[in-house]
């Protein structure tokens, strides 16, 4: 019923988008006849028909892309001109080419066209129109006095300064869809070096994100935003700081920055590996439908509008998904809404709101063992436990305001987010269901838990940032502020295999969480060739949190009041009534220098040096009355080089960096508490390279990451991160030769990802498999129409995203194994979807 | 192939290390004392001198965890806190009056961190189970006390006849079943190796420490015949039991070679 409602929705549009874009007739007889201005009927003539036509052609302006990426575009687009010649609705059909797009529909609107004609009446009609941009000797001469090297350059806009080799950049455009990315908008991730996503909750849940030699979690160790607004879920009860970014449309990514160590003052909480901050654009104008059916009883269907003659940042975008899933108990759907509005306040300002809704549901297949696997107990893609999975649903709305007026800047934010997330896993079977005396007898019952956390988000964040003449070189300050306050709810129980019952209580607990940081930088030019940016970061962090299932056992229990199978007990020592809650309340401080030193002296490259400190507040259930908060602290090293240059028309960025990570007090994940417990210090080191290379008709980027990750105590490696991570994605696009339908090329597509993560280290000396999959599609446009095929794993690879060694028992053996086991997540089969869009 | 090369020289480039410790899996066995011979001669703490014919214990499972629990803790689980470092599955009739090890069907498996404590499971399926028809341990022999004679005979489950009533109402689970049926914690420092053997050595002679003969009644009087009855409602029965799940080092003796 989905899909025919989803069809006839797709079917509208297209018959709608045929009908808008009917062209001009050429050389049909016009043999209805018309009335002229008497009433009278006129008499049919026969007379070709005249085309709109351009009569005044202002060149395009070259738009602000490196110096290295500089070179001869073209952008196709398709513009309505009125019959009194006047253009509008222009909307851009090629590929999308973000620098460029938004400059090809503003410079078409102010051309001069002759109108179309019609038995001699000038009618409306639509045309194709070709805009070239072609990078002047001057227009590249003022860029190069601009910037000698783009990274060098200060920042104009709103976005930060780079902060070095570490800092990327990431213009997605076609990356975003023409490899296939299973994990969605933060599959987009591993366009920066480093990276591995990997996923044992389901398709609802968030990726667990590895860098840099960290374990980051969901989020526990990485900053995640869109828009600047931080998605970190403080105080979720799976983890401090679960970020889930399934609520973003990967359609409407139009880029990512991405800062791999903790060295610039905006960064805030949970910074430690890293931060990843989305940049939500959609290039393209007017209305685009998308419908993809698959394996797996896959299904997808999008819609996507970006208003004629507003920019990028104003679009809009639902989604519905769903999907039976591979082997067994996989099945997941959801939907998504997704919306921006930018415009002008005032010739200087900006104002930009951004909403959006996404629900899920979900069920997840979890661990299975390796003895099972092989004694063939248990297939590749089984479950043991049919009651994994989840519901998700998130709301939010962000509002920001730029100004910039003469040598100042200033940028406000304010959001308001509700979430509430539902988890059901179980890693261990039946392992963890403890008799005490005062519970009735019972066996092991079932060790899945049943966790809902919500939490209500308000943020708001800003800055002021002033250009000031020192050694006859604009310098900028820059004050910021953040802040945010968390009103969280956690509830976690263990269900009864058997029946589905909750049996025990984990955990209850409702907290208030406040967070302001104040931030202060500095950009400041020696020369034409050295910069230092810098500053430093402080942060007043507080909890005040009540645990609703305090006191969960007791020494002398009242005979007169047994405590029974309760949880969360009413009684202390001896029997004395007490409430079963406890309150407590804290707060911690903490200040952060972060900074770089850029230096180019030498024509094409950039060498950097950046130092940042950061920390990782701490999960409110482990808060005590009045003790200093324990945040960990991270010190974290960055050396770099930066080379970017144009060789025979491809723009080619090369970049390696060397770093160094400590953190005094780790977190370590245990399968069996079910979170990350805390571990003594551990140091990353290691180094990426990292390439970007376009053309007009390819577009390569590729990455190598290697670290080792050790505790200090021992030396030993700290487990399950990897330390080799390498991929590649690869997009090829253009015209294809000898293939013209009715006059019209036909422009194709093709897309390959490859990734390999080497054997990653295991608890006991252990090593898992490597990881070696490719993605890919092709894709094929005519007109408004693309047909495409995505395939992910396309070798159909049987591997083992994630592998873990830690005891559980799934009852597979007559006496409960109670030792370390190996025990896997499957990734996915080769997965291969039909993808049917068209332009409207 | 290109794969596994591309794999080498990546992992070539990274500095190779260890995250500690070793995943191993080793032989086990179980015998009597390394001076048995078919029969066992001992005194008790009664006085009585034993002279056992026949004795074999079911071993369902074998322990063995890094820590020893608290003593006096609360916990009355028969899953222990703490981390369990090795295990064997499989279950073996022991003959324990044989100083032959009898090796289980299955291999050990763990790791090769020092364990500190082993336990025993007595059982062949749900530990937690009521009921349990599973014969654990049967034994035959002569005690005598002077001219006091007791050819006696005696069987041990663990069921139903060995469940011991809480008393408390706070604590109705102050004694389950499966702490019945569980040897632990047996005192023991070794680290298993990959490919070792593990040898547990039990002298049925802890059995009877505190075993009464006066208080059998005969079964058949010509021949004399006694019979050690299988419950707790004896103190026989009751002693025999708490013999065979006394922890003591004469009784269960682990060694990994």
């Amino acid at each position: 019923m989905n899909r025919l409602f989803i069809a006839i929705i797709i079917f509208t549009f297209a018959a709608s988008s045929v009908a808008r874009a009917e062209p001009v007739d050429a050389g049909v007889p016009i043999d209805a006849p018309s009335a002229d201005a008497t009433g009278a009927p006129a008499r049919p003539v026969y007379v070709l028909p005249s085309f709109a036509v351009v009569t005044r052609r202002d060149p395009p302006i070259y738009p602000d892309v490196p110096v290295a990426r500089r070179r001869p575009v073209d952008v196709s687009v398709r513009v309505d001109v009125d019959a009194a010649g006047q253009p509008s609705n222009a909307h851009v059909r090629s590929p999308a080419n973000p620098p460029f797009d938004d400059v090809a529909e503003g410079a078409v609107l102010g051309w001069a066209f002759a109108p179309a004609t019609t038995n001699g009446v000038a009618t409306a009609s639509s045309l194709d129109v070709t805009v070239h941009f072609e990078p002047t000797a001057a227009a590249t001469a003022a860029a190069e006095v601009i910037t000698i090297h783009d990274e060098l350059a200060p920042t104009t806009a709103t976005k930060p300064p780079s902060t070095g080799a570490a800092d990327y950049r990431i213009d997605v455009g076609q990356m975003a869809t023409a490899v296939p990315r299973k994990e969605g908008a933060a599959g987009l991730l591993q366009l920066a070096p480093g990276f591995l996503l990997t996923n044992e909750g389901g398709e609802g849940h968030a990726e667990q994100i590895f860098l840099r030699g960290f374990d980051a979690r969901e989020g526990q160790d990485i900053e995640l935003r869109v828009g600047g607004d931080v998605v970190n879920q403080v105080g979720n009860l799976h983890g401090n700081g679960y970020a889930d970014l399934h609520f973003i449309l990967p359609e409407l990514v139009e880029s990512v920055r991405v800062v791999e160590g903790p060295y610039d003052p905006r960064q805030g909480n949970f910074a430690v590996a890293g931060s990843a901050d989305y940049e939500l654009g959609l290039a393209k104008r007017g209305l685009f439908a998308s419908y993809e059916t698959g394996s797996f009883g896959t299904s997808r269907a999008l819609l996507l509008w970006g208003p004629p003659g507003d920019g990028p940042h104003t679009f809009g975008g639902v989604e519905v998904y769903q999907t039976s899933g591979f082997g067994q108990n996989r099945d997941a759907r959801r939907a998504t809404a997704l919306g921006q509005v930018e415009a002008k306040v005032g010739k200087h300002g900006l104002w930009r709101l951004t909403s959006g809704a996404y629900i899920s549901d979900y069920h997840s297949a979890g661990v299975i063992r390796e003895d099972d696997y092989d004694a063939g107990r248990k297939g590749f893609y089984d479950t043991y436990d049919f009651g994994q999975g989840g519901s998700v649903a998130r709301v939010f709305v962000l509002g920001a305001i730029d100004h910039h007026h003469d040598d100042i800047t200033y940028h406000h934010q304010l959001s308001l987010t509700g979430q509430t997330m539902r988890l059901r896993e179980d890693f261990t079977g039946f392992l963890l269901d403890q008799q005490t005396s005062f519970q009735q007898p019972h066996p092991q019952r079932g060790d899945l838990i049943d966790l809902e956390s919500d939490a209500l988000t308000a943020q708001a964040s800003g800055f002021m940032r002033q250009t000031h003449t020192w050694l006859d070189r604009a310098q900028h300050l820059e004050l910021g502020y953040f802040a945010r306050l968390d009103r969280t709810s956690g509830v976690q129980y263990r269900d009864e295999a058997a029946n589905d019952h909750p049996y025990h209580k984990d955990t209850d607990l409702d907290a208030t969480l406040g967070d302001v940081g104040l931030d202060a930088s500095a950009d400041l030019r020696f020369t034409d060739w050295l910069a230092l940016r810098g500053g430093g970061r402080t942060d007043l962090l507080s909890y005040n949190a009540i645990d609703n299932c305090a006191v969960q056992d007791v020494s002398h229990p009242s005979p007169n009041n047994p405590p029974g199978d309760a949880s969360c007990l009413s009684q202390e020592n001896f029997g004395n009534y007490r409430e079963p809650v406890q309150r407590a309340t804290t707060a911690g401080t903490a200040v952060l220098p972060r900074g770089a030193v850029l230096f180019g002296p030498l024509k094409n490259v950039i060498g950097s040096l950046a130092y940042g400190e950061g920390v990782r507040s701490i999960d409110p259930s482990y808060i005590t009355q009045d003790v200093k908060t324990p945040f960990a602290s991270i010190r974290s090293y960055d050396a770099g080089l930066d080379y970017q240059a144009s060789l025979h028309d491809v723009a080619t960025s090369l970049k390696l960096s060397a770093f160094r990570t400590h953190v005094d007090k780790d977190l370590i994940f245990s399968e069996t508490v079910g979170r990350a417990v805390l571990a003594n210090g551990t140091t990353r080191t290691g180094a990426s390279l990292a390439g970007r290379a376009t053309s007009r008709w390819f577009d390569q980027s590729a990455s190598l990451t290697v670290v080792q990750s050790t505790f200090d105590d021992t030396g030993l490696l700290i487990p399950y991160v990897p330390d080799v991570v390498a991929r590649t994605d690869t997009v090829v696009f253009g015209e294809l030769p000898y293939y013209n339908v009715d006059g019209t090329p036909v422009t194709g597509l093709a897309g390959l990802g490859v990734t390999y993560v080497g054997r990653r280290a295991l608890p006991y000396g252990e090593r898992s498999d490597a990881v070696f999959t490719l993605d890919g599609s092709v894709q094929a446009t005519w007109r408004r129409y693309t047909v495409g095929l995505k395939a992910s794993n396309l070798l159909d690879n049987r591997y083992r995203l994630g592998e873990y060694n830690y005891a559980s028992d799934f009852h597979n053996q007559g006496e409960p194994t109670l030792t370390v086991a190996r025990q896997f997540t499957a990734g996915a089969p080769r997965t291969v979807v039909l993808q049917l869009q068209v332009q409207l | 192939m290109k794969v596994n090369a591309l794999g080498l020289v990546l992992a070539a480039t990274a500095c190779t290390s260890s995250t500690g410790g070793q995943i191993v899996s080793f032989d086990v066995s179980a015998a009597g004392p390394a001076d048995a011979a078919g029969t066992r001669a001992f005194d008790n703490g009664l006085g009585w001198h034993v002279e056992l014919s026949a004795a074999t214990l079911h071993i369902g499972a074998i322990y063995m965890n890094a820590t020893v629990p608290t003593s006096g803790a609360q916990f009355t689980n028969c899953i222990l806190p703490g981390l369990y470092t090795a295990e064997e599955l499989a279950g073996l009739d022991v003959d324990v009056l044989s100083a032959t090890p009898q090796t289980f069907p299955t291999r050990g498996e763990g790791t090769d961190d020092e364990v500190k404590a082993g336990e025993l499971w007595l059982t062949s399926g749900d530990i937690n189970a009521a009921a349990d028809p599973t014969l654990i341990a049967a034994v035959a022999g002569v005690a005598t006390d002077g001219s006091a004679s007791r050819p006696f005979t005696g069987r041990v489950t663990i069921g139903a006849n060995r469940l011991i009533a809480s008393s408390d109402p706070a604590h109705p689970s102050a004694h389950p079943i499966c702490k019945q049926r569980i040897v632990s914690p047996i005192a023991i420092a070794l680290a298993p190796r990959d490919g070792g053997q593990l040898l547990i050595r039990v002298d049925p002679a802890a059995w009877f420490a505190n075993v009464d003969f006066t208080a059998l009644t005969a079964v058949t009087t010509s021949p004399p015949a006694f019979e050690i009855p299988d419950d707790n409602a004896t103190d026989a029965g009751q002693n025999l039991l708490s013999g065979l799940r006394s922890t003591g080092s004469d009784n269960y003796q682990f060694s990994f070679e």
